[in-house]
């Protein structure tokens, strides 16, 4: 598997990979392929800095202007998770991908809860959670039904 | 980015670099704006129909009076908003007599620098901040809830209780302001906010310093132009400060003063903001701790075996902390992000210094947040739930205790910050 991809070669690798199995979420993180970090990447205007194997996974981080992120890839190649951290909370339509969709959708269904400075959206197939505070925002994306077996939801961060 | 054509997707994304679009339009609707000459310190305030707990120390210069859920909320914001710490603020005209006096302004720890929105500051006439390229500045700011605050930066002469007024850039809240950008939905209201505005007064003299000042891309400052918006650099000197900081006296940080509250609760509660430690023979610190934090005003809690980045956020209205089998989330409906234990449940921490000293340990209740909604109070020193990642010590740790807040780089006899005291 390809755990170190960074630089042009990437573009490229995600292109073929995309045409060959046109996965509609491959230009996405969350559910996407290890090469979609590369567009992410992109997306968010970041740099690669770090590649870090824990295991069953591996976590690419991107660092963009105002935010760290950190993206989750199970052995198989499939991203299952996304944790950030920084002045922003990140593009999500960007890191979640296919999910994105459902994401806003459950978004408009939970309630405002005011002086609560922490959000948990739930979808079908999604859990998103923000928290921090000014100079350090916080969160993080993951599909349950992707966490690779053994890990725990408390590795993301 | 949704296009079905990857490699168009791709290199549209490589010269397209962050997009995102912010909608956002209309102007505020409810203001409750009091145009009196307060100096800022109430006494005696009771409490219309339950209790209220505490007093304020009334008269000194460097003090604000604080009400959590009291006579300073605004009962138009405050609906379903229990451990809503609020103070008021004079905000004038630059360089004349023509002030306003704003309440429902949420005491904020856990920010940097005074946000009002534009509906309640109709009284007084403020400059606009040109950016580096000769726009508007204009910000966003972010919350850990997801929600933001958008408008233009302007300068202000802001007064703090009885200290002198002083100029100093505030942000404007008006989600109509130009196109906001990298925002989200930034709140358009103070009924949607659950505020009129937010004082900021945590460790940091401004609300983002050098990250912003030395790169556009820093996701909070923006350049407006008509219906154009960029994202711009901004000097530590036009982004948004922490009012206390840019105080010529009384300047090296507050202590937050609140009264000790019963276990089942109070209807509200009066303490005070101490501009100021060590300055005045009324912020003399005594009996304190002295919690040096990081970059990001965070310290460390360990709690039941694991150790977790922590903050003191009067502007949190719960303790928040990853569940565990010590306690369980709510399971009615509606309050799933609420602790519930049958019983309160009485919990040790401890805090630490970042670098793992000074430590000391910390006691505090986590009560059934069904009980507690359900009953006619509104300040609650056992509200808690669930939060991964850390440790967010919000309003009910207040209760009781006199906190010191201690501003990066200024010095006092606790120390030199950032640090957190108590």
């Amino acid at each position: 598997m390809n755990n170190k991809i960074s630089g042009p070669w990437a573009w490229c690798i995600g292109c073929a990979v995309s045409m060959l199995i046109l996965a509609p979420r491959a230009d996405a993180a969350l559910g996407g392929t290890a090469a979609s970090v590369a567009s992410d990447r992109a997306a968010l205007s970041a740099v690669h800095r770090a590649t870090t194997v824990r295991g069953a996974y591996t976590v690419q981080e991107l660092q963009s202007g105002s935010t760290t992120v950190r993206e989750y890839v199970a052995a198989s190649g499939v991203v299952f998770a996304v944790a950030w951290n920084g002045r922003t909370h990140p593009d999500l339509a960007t890191l979640l991908g296919s999910y994105a969709g459902e994401y806003r959708a459950a978004l408009r269904q939970t309630p405002r809860k005011r002086g609560l400075r922490r959000q948990q959206v739930q979808s079908d197939q999604v859990v998103v959670e923000k928290w921090g505070h000014m100079r350090n925002l916080q969160g993080r994306a993951y599909s349950p039904a992707l966490l690779p077996s053994g890990v725990t939801i408390d590795e993301i961060r | 980015m949704k296009s079905g054509n990857v490699c168009l997707a791709l290199l549209a994304l490589t010269l397209a670099a962050g997009c995102g679009s912010g909608g956002g339009s209309g102007a505020g609707s409810s203001t409750s704006t009091s145009t009196s000459t307060s100096t800022g310190s109430t006494t005696g305030t009771t409490g219309t129909t339950s209790s209220t707990t505490g007093t304020t120390s009334a008269a000194a210069g460097n003090v604000l009076a604080v009400t959590v859920n009291g006579s300073l909320c605004s009962s138009s914001t405050s609906d379903s908003y229990p451990n809503k710490p609020c103070v008021s603020v004079t905000v004038c005209t630059p360089g004349t007599a023509t002030c306003q006096t704003v309440n429902d302004i949420l005491l904020d720890t856990g920010s940097y620098g005074l946000r009002i929105f534009s509906t309640a500051l109709t009284g007084v006439s403020l400059t606009q901040v040109a950016s580096a390229g000769g726009g508007s500045l204009a910000e966003c700011a972010q919350f850990g809830d997801g929600s933001s605050l958008w408008g233009p930066v302007m300068t202000a002469d802001v007064i703090l209780g009885g200290e002198d007024a002083v100029q100093m850039p505030i942000q404007v809240v008006n989600a109509g302001f130009g196109t906001p950008t990298g925002c989200g939905t930034p709140d358009d209201s103070p009924a949607v906010a659950g505020f009129n505005g937010i004082l900021g007064v945590g460790l940091f003299p401004q609300d983002c310093g050098a990250g912003c000042a030395n790169s556009a891309n820093n996701g909070m400052y923006y350049s407006v132009s008509g219906t154009t918006t960029t994202a711009t650099i901004a000097s530590l000197a036009s982004q948004v400060a922490n009012p206390v900081a840019m105080l010529p006296v009384d300047n090296n940080g507050v202590i937050v003063q609140l009264p000790a509250v019963a276990a089942s609760g109070a209807g509200s509660a009066i303490g005070s903001l101490i501009l100021g430690i060590g300055t005045q023979a009324n912020n003399a610190p005594s009996s304190v701790t002295t919690y040096p934090s990081d970059q990001y005003a965070e310290f460390l809690t360990t709690y039941n075996g694991a150790s977790y980045p922590s903050f003191l956020d009067t502007g949190s209205n719960g303790l928040f902390f990853p569940s565990t089998s010590l306690v369980s989330a709510c399971t009615v409906s509606g309050f799933s992000d609420w602790f519930c234990p049958s019983t309160t449940r009485t919990l040790t921490a401890v805090n630490a210094g970042y670098t793992g000293s000074p430590s000391g340990t910390v006691s505090f209740s986590i009560g059934n947040a069904v009980t507690m909604f359900n009953s006619s109070y509104r300040v609650f020193p056992a509200l808690g739930g669930r939060m991964s990642g850390g440790f967010d010590w919000g309003l009910p740790f207040f209760l009781g205790r006199n906190v010191y807040v201690g501003i990066d780089g200024t010095t006092s006899s606790l120390g030199t910050g950032p640090y957190w005291a108590y």
